[in-house]
């Protein structure tokens, strides 16, 4: 299986996401943080992960590219923070495929998939780019 | 350890011990997070994707280097923050959350970061906070 080249600059439609207090904390509690009060306040540093995963964009994009689940890793995760992602904002995510590549012969293949994140001033926010692994059987190896 | 405004390039300034992550503590980051890959929650679709059991989320163990820097440097913004899976994470084992000086320059102060549990590395990364006279 290699993933067709034709997808690199495949974007999804943005989506709006209003950013509840009640989901950060949640997602304060599970990662284990201690004051819930204060992290109602702040979203911690990987919340961004939680926005832009929003109305199934990640599986979208899996399908999109025709990737099995059962295939994909987690490889590298990158965010850069420009300006506050506060409780009760809206803020607007767009998701694009920026590059595909592979090693080892194509045994694995790498998507490369950015986030823009901006207020409803336009200002951008924070970005996130992340690697996701693909791991391909070797040929003559059923799936 | 070392303080960061006394700490040189390769010094650890933090360094903490989480408890083992168990699946009911992946269920719960499924459900707060969205990720909802049943490659963290359901152990036959793990060994299905080629894993004995199922693995901790990446981005969970990310959250905890998160939580090392944010506990430890309050106040101290930050503005980059970077991480490599390099090993899957199993439920029930330690982890060891470690940062280091990387340097010090105009951008900022860059953290160099591990997770891990014993000897296994399966996480490096990266955070850069800006820059903040006299605190390192």
């Amino acid at each position: 299986m290699a993933i067709n080249r034709r997808h690199v600059g495949y974007a999804l439609p943005p989506f709006t996401v209003t950013v509840d207090p009640g989901r950060i904390a949640a997602f304060a509690h599970a990662i284990g943080e201690r004051d819930p009060s204060a992290s109602e306040r702040v979203a911690p540093l990987t919340f961004m992960k939680v926005l832009e995963g929003e109305h199934g964009s990640s599986r979208k994009i899996l399908e999109v590219l025709e990737v099995p689940l059962p295939r994909v890793l987690h490889a590298e995760q990158q965010f850069d923070y420009l300006a506050p992602i506060v409780p009760g904002q809206a803020v607007t995510v767009s998701r694009r495929v920026v590059d595909l590549y592979e090693k080892k012969g194509g045994a694995m293949e790498f998507i490369v998939i950015e986030s823009v994140f901006t207020s409803e001033q336009a200002e951008v926010l924070g970005r996130s780019r992340q690697v996701v692994a693909v791991r391909n059987p070797s040929p003559g190896t059923r799936s | 350890m070392t303080s960061l405004a006394a700490a040189s390039p390769g010094d650890v300034v933090a360094v903490t011990v989480y408890d083992p992550l168990r699946r009911e503590d992946l269920v719960r980051y499924a459900e707060a997070s969205g990720d909802t890959n049943p490659l963290h929650t359901d152990p036959a679709f793990a060994r299905k994707a080629g894993f004995p059991d199922v693995i901790v989320h990446g981005m969970l163990t990310m959250a905890l280097l998160g939580r090392l820097v944010t506990d430890n440097f309050p106040g101290r913004k930050v503005v980059g923050f970077s991480a490599r899976f390099g090993a899957p994470l199993g439920v029930d084992e330690p982890i060891t959350c470690r940062a280091r000086l990387g340097g010090r320059d105009a951008r900022g102060t860059t953290l160099e970061l591990e997770a891990a549990t014993g000897d296994r590395v399966v996480l490096t990364g990266r955070a850069l906070l800006a820059p903040d006279d006299g605190r390192g």
